[in-house]
Order: C-alpha cells, then sequence, then structure tokens
C-alpha cells in the first residue's frame, strides 16, 4: 500500500479530491437553476411581442458577447458596492457576500444566456407538420408547448446543450480567480495553482487538475448520452444514427 | 497638452466638465487606455498562431501516418476535456521551465543539480519582462484555440464538393494543386463560420492576461476603481470597481460587434464566385 500512496500523482489525485468537490458544487447548482432560466429567456426571445424579444436579445446578447472573467469581477464588486448599504443592516451579507453564493449567480446569468441560444434555435427549427397536426387536433397553446413543442426542443437542442455544460463544468475553474477564497474553500486548479508554488512541478500538479476535468466531463458526456438515447428511442432506425453523442467537438460555445 | 485641453473644457464647457476630463485623463487612466494594446495584441498574435495550429492539426488528423493522426486527434480533442484556462496558464509554465531546465545544464553545478530544488541555482532562474510574457501568452492563447480552429478547418476541407477535386484532378492538376488551389481557396467559406465562434472565444479569453503577470486592462480597471484616499486631498471615489469593470463588459461587447462586422464582410469576400446558398 505504502508505494502506492507514495506515489506522487496518487498524492496528487488524493490531495485535489476535496477541492474538485467545489467545482461540482458550483456545476450541480447552477445547472438545474440555468436550466429553466435558458428555456425562459429562449421563449422570450421567440416571443411575437416585440419588447420581450428585444430585452432577451440583449441579455443574451450582452452575457455572450463579454467573458466571464469580467462578468464575475463586476457582479463581485457591484455586490460589494451594495454590501454596507443594503446586505449589512439586512443581515444577509454573510450570504450574499459568500464565493459559494456568487460564483453560482454568475454562472446562472452567464450560463442562461448561453442555453438560451441553444434552446431558442431548437426552437426555430421545429417541425412544422406537427405542429400543424396539433393545431387541427383543436389543442391549445399551452397543450401544443407540453406535447409537441417542449420535447422536441429537448431532442433538437440536447447534443448542444450537453456540450454548454460541459463548458459551464470547465468555467468553475475561474471562480476563485475572481472571488475571495475563504480558509481551505479552494477548487481545482485554486489547489494546483498552490501546490505548484510549493515544488514548481507543473506537469503533475495540472496534470492532475486537468485529468480530473477530463474524468468529470467524460462522465457528463456519458450520462447525457445515456439520456439522449431515452429521448429518442421512440424513433425508428433513421434516427439512430443521431442517436449517440460522440466525443468529438461539433459545437463551440 | 492634456493640461490646456482640460483648462479649455473647464472655461468653454464647464467646471465640473474640466475636473471630469482632467479625471479621466490622469496619469493612470491613460495607462489604462495604454493597456489596451497588450488586449488587441494577444487577440492578434493568438488567432495567427491559433489559425496556423489549426491547418496543422487538421493536416495531422488527415495524415496517412498512423501516430500522427493519434497526434492530430488527441491535440484537437483535449480541448473539449479539460478547461482553456487550465492550459492558457500550463504552457507558459511549462515553457519557462523547459528554458530554465536547459540552461541549469550548463549554468549549475553537479551538486546543486543534484539538490532537487527549483530552479537548482540562481543562475538559472530566467527573469522576464512583459514583453516575454505577452509573446508566451499569446502563444498559449494560439495553442489552446488552435485545437478547436483544427476541428473547424477539418470539417471545413470535408465539406469541400468532392466534384470539384475529382474535376481538378480530370484537368490534370498536381495534388499539390488540388489541395492548395481547390481544397484550400474553397474551404473558407465552410470554415469561416466556425472560425468566426473561435474568434470570439479568443478574444474573451484575453481578459485572463491578467492571470499571466500582464498589466493589461483589467488589472489597471481593478486598481483605478479601488478606493481611491490622498491625504490632500481627502476621499476622491469611493469603490467604484464595478463601474470600471461595467465599462469593460460594455468593451468587449463592442469588440464582439465588431468582429460580428468583419466577419459577415468576410463571408461575402470568401464565397465570391462560387454557387452557394446565401452567398453570391
Amino acid at each position: 500500500m505504502d508505494w502506492l500512496l507514495g506515489n506522487a500523482i496518487v498524492q496528487d489525485i488524493i490531495t485535489l479530491a476535496r477541492p474538485a468537490t467545489f467545482n461540482i458544487y458550483f456545476a450541480l447548482v447552477s445547472i438545474p437553476i440555468g436550466f429553466p432560466f435558458a428555456v425562459l429567456l429562449a421563449v422570450m426571445k421567440n416571443s411575437s411581442n416585440g419588447l420581450v424579444s428585444r430585452i432577451a436579445r440583449t441579455y443574451i446578447y450582452a452575457f455572450r458577447g463579454s467573458p466571464l472573467f469580467i462578468q464575475f469581477f463586476m457582479f463581485y464588486s457591484l455586490m460589494l458596492a451594495f454590501n454596507l448599504s443594503h446586505w449589512k443592516p439586512m443581515g444577509i451579507d454573510h450570504v450574499v457576500m459568500h464565493p459559494l453564493f456568487i460564483g453560482p449567480l454568475v454562472l446562472i446569468l452567464n450560463t442562461s444566456a448561453y442555453g438560451a441560444e441553444i434552446f431558442y434555435g431548437a426552437l426555430r427549427t421545429l417541425p412544422k407538420g406537427e405542429m400543424e397536426a396539433a393545431q387541427a387536433f383543436g389543442m391549445n397553446r399551452w397543450q401544443i408547448f407540453t406535447t409537441v413543442t417542449w420535447p422536441n426542443v429537448l431532442r433538437l437542442s440536447w447534443p448542444a446543450y450537453t456540450n454548454e455544460v460541459v463548458f459551464l463544468f470547465h468555467a468553475t475553474a475561474l471562480v476563485y480567480f475572481t472571488l475571495p477564497v475563504i480558509n481551505e474553500q479552494k477548487d481545482l486548479m485554486n489547489k494546483a495553482g498552490e501546490l505548484f508554488e510549493r515544488d514548481y512541478k507543473v506537469f503533475l500538479h495540472f496534470g492532475v487538475a486537468g485529468l480530473y476535468f477530463l474524468v468529470l466531463s467524460m462522465l457528463i458526456f456519458f450520462i447525457s448520452g445515456l439520456l439522449y438515447k431515452r429521448m429518442n428511442a421512440h424513433l425508428d432506425s433513421a434516427g439512430e444514427e443521431q442517436a449517440s453523442i460522440k466525443f468529438k467537438p461539433n459545437y463551440i460555445r | 497638452m492634456l493640461e490646456t485641453l482640460a483648462n479649455w473644457v473647464s472655461l468653454n464647457i464647464s467646471e465640473e466638465a474640466g475636473t471630469w476630463f482632467q479625471y479621466f485623463s490622469n496619469g493612470k487612466h491613460l495607462a489604462w487606455y495604454a493597456s489596451v494594446r497588450y488586449t488587441l495584441f494577444a487577440a492578434v498574435v493568438g488567432a495567427i498562431v491559433a489559425v496556423l495550429f489549426g491547418v496543422i492539426g487538421a493536416a495531422a488528423r488527415r495524415s496517412g501516418f498512423a501516430p500522427l493522426r493519434w497526434l492530430g486527434l488527441t491535440y484537437t480533442t483535449m480541448v473539449r476535456g479539460i478547461p482553456d484556462v487550465l492550459f492558457i496558464l500550463f504552457f507558459p509554465l511549462a515553457f519557462e521551465q523547459l528554458v530554465e531546465f536547459v540552461i541549469s545544464r550548463s549554468a549549475c553545478t553537479a551538486a546543486e543539480l543534484a539538490s532537487g530544488a527549483w530552479p537548482p541555482c540562481d543562475a538559472a532562474q530566467w527573469y522576464l519582462s512583459t514583453t516575454e510574457y505577452l509573446i508566451m501568452a499569446s502563444v498559449s492563447l494560439g495553442i489552446v484555440y488552435g485545437a478547436f480552429a483544427a476541428n473547424v478547418i477539418h470539417g471545413a476541407m470535408n465539406s469541400v464538393p468532392k466534384g470539384q477535386l475529382e474535376s481538378a484532378r480530370a484537368f490534370g492538376f498536381t495534388n499539390r494543386q488540388i489541395f492548395w488551389n481547390f481544397q484550400v481557396r474553397q474551404m473558407w467559406v465552410y470554415a469561416l463560420p466556425g472560425l468566426s465562434n473561435v474568434w470570439m472565444l479568443l478574444l474573451k479569453a484575453t481578459s485572463f492576461l491578467s492571470l499571466m503577470q500582464i498589466a493589461d486592462i483589467v488589472l489597471w480597471a481593478d486598481r483605478l476603481g479601488a478606493p481611491n484616499y490622498f491625504a490632500r486631498a481627502g476621499l476622491v471615489h469611493p469603490d467604484w470597481r464595478w463601474k470600471y469593470y461595467f465599462v469593460l463588459f460594455l468593451f468587449y461587447i463592442l469588440l464582439t460587434v465588431i468582429s460580428e462586422r468583419i466577419f459577415e464582410w468576410l463571408q461575402r469576400r470568401a464565397g465570391r464566385g462560387m454557387a452557394l446558398h446565401g452567398a453570391d
């Protein structure tokens, strides 16, 4: 057992296990909240109401057109500016100024813009025939949305959305470059940087941190692929070809 | 000259406008405006390196030699599993250590080399200036986004209609001529939408320069926005960081808008003389 624990790579894998949970936490909190928000924005952008559509359009453009790195700094300093005047008197400063709160907050704002663009694209390419059939059946708008629009949107956008989830997971690496580090609350990049400064073994520490990201990304692709297969279960052999998410970088964020 | 201008503004427009003019043209602000050059340099040089690596990566993936093909595949897929920021930080550090390692072989004594410390001796320490950091950062950006570009170019090369290449062969063009005059010439129109996306990613990644020891716009925004107190003048302004970051937020959106326009124009140009839908 000693020869195994004495190995520098194994040592690093053990040391970085706890920091990895911080990256997983940021992703796990941001995705379930960012997802419905993205759908809402996509529907808003697709709205026939000019004002609603414009608001969503501007939001999506602004958040996709600027670096997440700047967004983190901007929202953190914005929260800081309200700290003395608002958060402290309300007694919620411990919660809202915490990186574990601001981190997911900014990630949600960011990922919902990227997600919305993906869902919007899917909304535009819905099969017309199915929509018309639903209307012919006399369904109301909500029924059409739940039985035709939504399942199709989810199926069409799933590979691209998976890609976005992986990008979001990678984006969690930025959190502690921009927000204050409290005690031992460090994520993978942060801890890897700290280990690097101790002995300057750049290949070892960054390599193991990269390995964590790689393995977890593969896990996301794998789980998403299983779900995608289920989603396409009703399609015949023609659909089988597309019913697998390949580890192939087709989509760029 | 700036002082005369400030005086003119306060005399002819208003006292307040003059004060603001003076504030926005002080030394620190001028340094902030000037630091935009780092961002633009990193973006442009990074893009050139990225296209270069993209073509090399795509060529490697199409190579007939299997190990080279695997290398190309590894290079183009690595960016899918590992965050770009990790690579962007990793490459300069690794390169720096490589150089220091080479220097240490000749500069340090055997005892120092055996000690296991890093760097083994002071002579092997490579001190870098902003210029070197900037070049390393740009190349680093180029390598990372070159992997994205390689994917795009690989896909675009396959999109060139086979008939075009076959008729070129029938006309007696050599393989090299077919590759450069037909495949590469026609590839751009298929590659441009993807390359535009890569450029946007690269542009946004230039905000990481401050992580690589460069006093770029992000670092200056942070310095300028921090609460500014002088014993003589009192509190000049409280914490204004969010305002400065908001300016950067708008700055990057503006760059995105400009880039989109340029790529629309390029797309039209690349499609000249080709029978495509939506392009003339």
